[in-house]
């Protein structure tokens, strides 16, 4: 790593960058253009975020507050947790712990950063963690690993059983950096009372070791008060869900990452309630006026991501769709099977789906157990991919659901859970009708393939496959 | 005596295997050491550790998974499809890893493109990655859900009796490994590690009670043979390895394999099983608290700390950290031992490697030697 770039900390780094970016639509046009001038490697995303008016501003309103949140963590007396993209963040925030999301961290620095975390994820290597881990932790590992973040109180993962690169990043900082670590477990089935039963049984020990590492009971009242917020929120996105469905869908592309990036950060706060509100009065001025999300405003096919995104720089990827006129109907990062929504009710899944009670403590703890064991990947990447509940079924439900023309897959080469069986889940949802593409890229890093030669190979599937004239 | 150990550790469809299948007599197949065995052993049936050993390309392996993927489950796969496994009745596939557990999907969708390498009996075996007392508990449930399994596809019964006396066996079994354990890290153990491990192999492919004679007979025979000396005693580490050319290669004629922490080796016969109450808890709880692995995440200083009093038992000079290449768990686990075990002035080698036909050996064999270079310096200058 060089000397230079241990000279700054890391997530303060980023919380400038977003401080910054959320003050730029306070001046005139005129400076705000000014200003872009002075930001060449940042502008891409800025102007692509911005450009989509109050969701935009308030998307990076947001990522600045929860960088905020980490960055002042320790002196307004608060711990910490480093955590993942696919554990609910609630319990966090109804014990007053902030929570460290890893992979948000590093999407952050690589969409915005020139070189990405090219050097942290180096670092990780350096240390001895292994390079074909995945690049979505090993991005901000690296930061931490070398000291160059704010102090990690606590290490918290619940993927294993689902993705042992994730878990393994989790439990090998743990012990690098001796910090407490707890892990919650994944049963290979989703439902029954087996697994329904295991899920609480686990989850109150997470409570128990929360309180032991913050020394603070859990406030039942507050609790109470995050999960409405949660299932206000579920209501927000549901209805988003519904506008997906429209032809011509009525959502910008970023929006789908909006979506789940305001859950990944703030479920359960208003400042994800803000930004699901503020999507939701645009996408329904477009639905009312019968007019597409896309710039060019028509709609020439409809696109699945089956898997996650390709958060290199600028936001290439929703740049590309855009541009190339596909509707972008999400991927398994925007799913969270709550009760009513759109995908648990067209396929009658509400055995996969969960419920909150907020009756009593235990009911509540109960609800929290569920929502983790539904989170993304957590949900459908548990058992074989062709057993029910996984991937496969949610994949081609969510298909025909939003008439898509065709499946993405894209990852990283870190992801071993996906790519053990990925050749033949492609073969699956081709044989049900669906052209499916599978990237060779990383996610997190463009070294592996750049984006030009990601980009041209989309375009050739699109081309072959004759998908788009 | 060693013959029959050695062909049963280098043969898949060993002249054990072919006997036991020749009385009309079933097998069933299985992926890591969190399996009990003792299951499979009460209702009559030969459980058998599925291996990737002799596999010479992966045409079929990488036809099914993707590429970022460890090449022993490619082996297995490999293997499973040229029919080399085809003497299975059964195959219980194991969360050990996900390259592992990918396995289960692999293999029933090869078996779409080639007819009958699915065993009839196919069974997804949940494990949990720690151990407490719900965990235990599930996993209890777990080892009865698979024996209804067993007991409902072959017909028959598998009593609290039958499964107590295995575990009778098993433990025999594993107190004899103990055994062979103390003669190996004697200051001249009258075997190579090589030998060791080829009799460790075996016991995962002979029915168990003809093993424990076996082994008890490799025991006592041992003890009459001249010690080997003069040889750098090193130890072994990290991904599973169940071929023995990969020691002989290590060993050449300079070093000796003394110690190990390797799926196929003295992870696989350590604690016994209590013999005492609900067998079934008995063994959730043993395989359960097997946290060698380091699929058991949140374990490492527990495992950094058997290391050590290993190293310390058996006398080794340098530990070889090998991993095969994508096994994320041991790679990583691997360089925080690097860490620590240098730290406390035990030299160390990490390697990664691919799994399969040996052709890294010059690679392989320059770096052994270089290591082996460094253990000496170090002596004479100590």
């Amino acid at each position: 790593m060089r000397q230079a770039t241990r000279e700054y900390s890391f997530d303060w780094m980023l919380w400038a960058t977003f401080h910054a970016a959320s003050k730029l639509k306070k001046g005139t046009e005129k400076e705000y253009r000014s200003v872009l001038n002075y930001i060449p490697y940042f502008r891409g995303i800025v102007e692509n975020v911005l450009k989509l008016g109050e969701p935009g501003e308030l998307f990076v309103k947001m990522c600045e507050r929860y960088l905020d949140n980490l960055v002042h963590v320790h002196e307004r007396g608060r711990k910490n947790a480093i955590t993942t993209f696919c554990f609910s963040p609630t319990i966090f925030y109804a014990m007053d712990i902030t929570p460290v999301c890893m992979e948000v961290m590093t999407a952050f620095m690589t969409l915005t950063y020139k070189r990405g975390t090219a050097e942290f994820l180096d670092y990780c290597n350096e240390v001895g963690f292994t390079e074909t881990s995945c690049s979505s932790q090993r991005g901000s590992l690296g930061a931490y690993l070398a000291g160059v973040g704010t102090d990690i109180d606590m290490i918290i993962t619940d993927t294993p059983g689902v993705c042992d690169t994730n878990a393994n990043a989790f439990s090998f900082a743990a012990a690098y950096l001796n910090k407490p670590f707890f892990q919650l477990d994944m049963p290979p089935v989703l439902t029954g009372e087996r697994s329904n039963e295991y899920h609480r049984a686990d989850y109150r020990a997470l409570i128990s070791f929360l309180e032991e590492q913050t020394g603070k009971k859990l406030d039942i009242d507050r609790l109470r008060e995050v999960l409405a917020e949660y299932e206000k929120q579920d209501e927000l996105i549901n209805e988003l869900e519904d506008l997906y469905r429209l032809v011509p869908n009525p959502l910008p592309v970023p929006f789908s990452l909006f979506l789940y990036a305001s859950r990944f950060l703030f479920a359960g706060m208003k400042e994800c309630t803000e930004l699901l509100e503020s999507m939701l009065r645009s996408g329904r001025e477009n639905a009312e006026r019968g007019i597409s999300g896309l710039s060019g405003g028509s709609e020439k096919l409809r696109a699945f991501f089956c898997y996650i995104d390709h958060y290199t720089q600028n936001l290439h990827l929703w740049e590309m769709l855009d541009s190339l006129g596909i509707c972008y109907a999400g991927n398994i990062l925007s799913r969270y099977w709550a009760p009513d929504a759109p995908y648990v009710k067209e396929f009658q899944m509400q055995e996969a789906a969960y419920t909150i009670d907020t009756a009593t403590v235990d009911t509540m703890i109960d609800s929290l157990a569920l929502i983790n064991s539904r989170m993304p990947m957590v949900k459908s990447i548990r058992g074989p991919y062709d057993a029910p509940n996984m991937w496969l079924e949610d994949t081609l439900s969510l298909a025909k659901m939003y008439r898509v023309d065709f499946i993405v897959y894209n990852g990283t080469p870190g992801c071993r859970n996906t790519w053990g069986m990925l050749k033949p889940f492609a073969r699956d949802t081709e044989k049900a009708g669906f052209p499916t593409y599978i990237m060779y890229a990383d996610a997190f890093d463009d070294r592996v393939q750049s984006w030009e030669a990601t980009r041209e190979r989309f375009e050739e599937f699109l081309s072959v496959r004759g998908l788009l004239g | 005596m060693r013959e029959a150990l050695r062909e049963a550790a280098v043969v898949i469809n060993n002249s054990f295997v072919r006997s036991w299948k020749a009385g009309g007599k079933q097998i069933v197949g299985y992926t890591c050491s969190y399996v009990p065995d003792e299951i499979f052993h009460a209702a009559g049936i030969l459980p058998y550790r599925i291996r990737g050993f002799g596999a010479e390309e992966t045409t079929i392996g990488d036809t099914y998974f993707g590429p970022f993927i460890c090449s022993l489950p490619k082996c297995m796969l490999q293997l499973i499809g040229q029919g080399d496994f085809d003497f299975l009745d059964g195959a219980v596939i194991t969360p050990g890893c996900d390259s592992m557990r990918r396995l289960d999907d692999c293999w029933r969708k090869a078996g779409e493109d080639y007819p009958g390498i699915v065993p009839g009996f196919f069974f997804h075996f949940g494990v949990p990655h720690k151990c407490t007392d719900y965990t235990v508990k599930w996993f209890a449930e777990e080892i009865r859900r698979l024996i209804d399994a067993v007991e409902h596809y072959f017909s028959l019964r598998i009593t609290e009796e039958g499964l107590k006396a295995s575990i009778r066996v098993y433990n025999r079994g594993r107190a004899l490994l103990e055994e062979l354990e103390e003669l190996r890290i004697m200051s001249e153990p009258p075997f190579s590690g090589t030998d060791e491990l080829a009799v460790i192999l075996a016991g995962s492919a002979v029915p168990r009670d003809e093993y424990n004679e076996m082994l008890q007979e490799f025991i006592e025979e041992s003890r009459s043979r001249a010690g080997i000396d003069g040889k750098r005693r090193l130890m072994l580490v990290g991904s599973a390895n169940d071929d023995v050319e990969l020691i002989r290669l290590i060993e050449g004629d300079k070093a000796l394999v003394v110690a190990d922490n390797l799926c196929f080796g003295s992870r696989f016969h350590l604690d016994l099983v209590s013999e005492e109450g609900d067998p079934v808890i008995a063994l959730a709880k043993r395989y359960l608290s097997k946290n060698e692995c380091p699929r058991m995440y949140g374990q490492y200083r527990a495992r950094l700390d058997i290391l050590k009093e290993n190293i310390q038992r058996a006398g080794v000079e340098g530990v070889i950290l090998q991993n095969i290449r994508f096994c994320d768990l041991h790679g990583a686990e691997n360089g925080l031992f690097e860490r620590d075990l240098e730290a406390t002035g035990i030299p160390c080698m990490r390697i990664e490697r691919e799994y399969g036909p040996l052709v890294e050996t010059g690679r392989m064999k320059m770096r052994i030697d270089a290591f082996l270079e460094r253990i000496e310096q170090r002596k004479e200058t100590a």
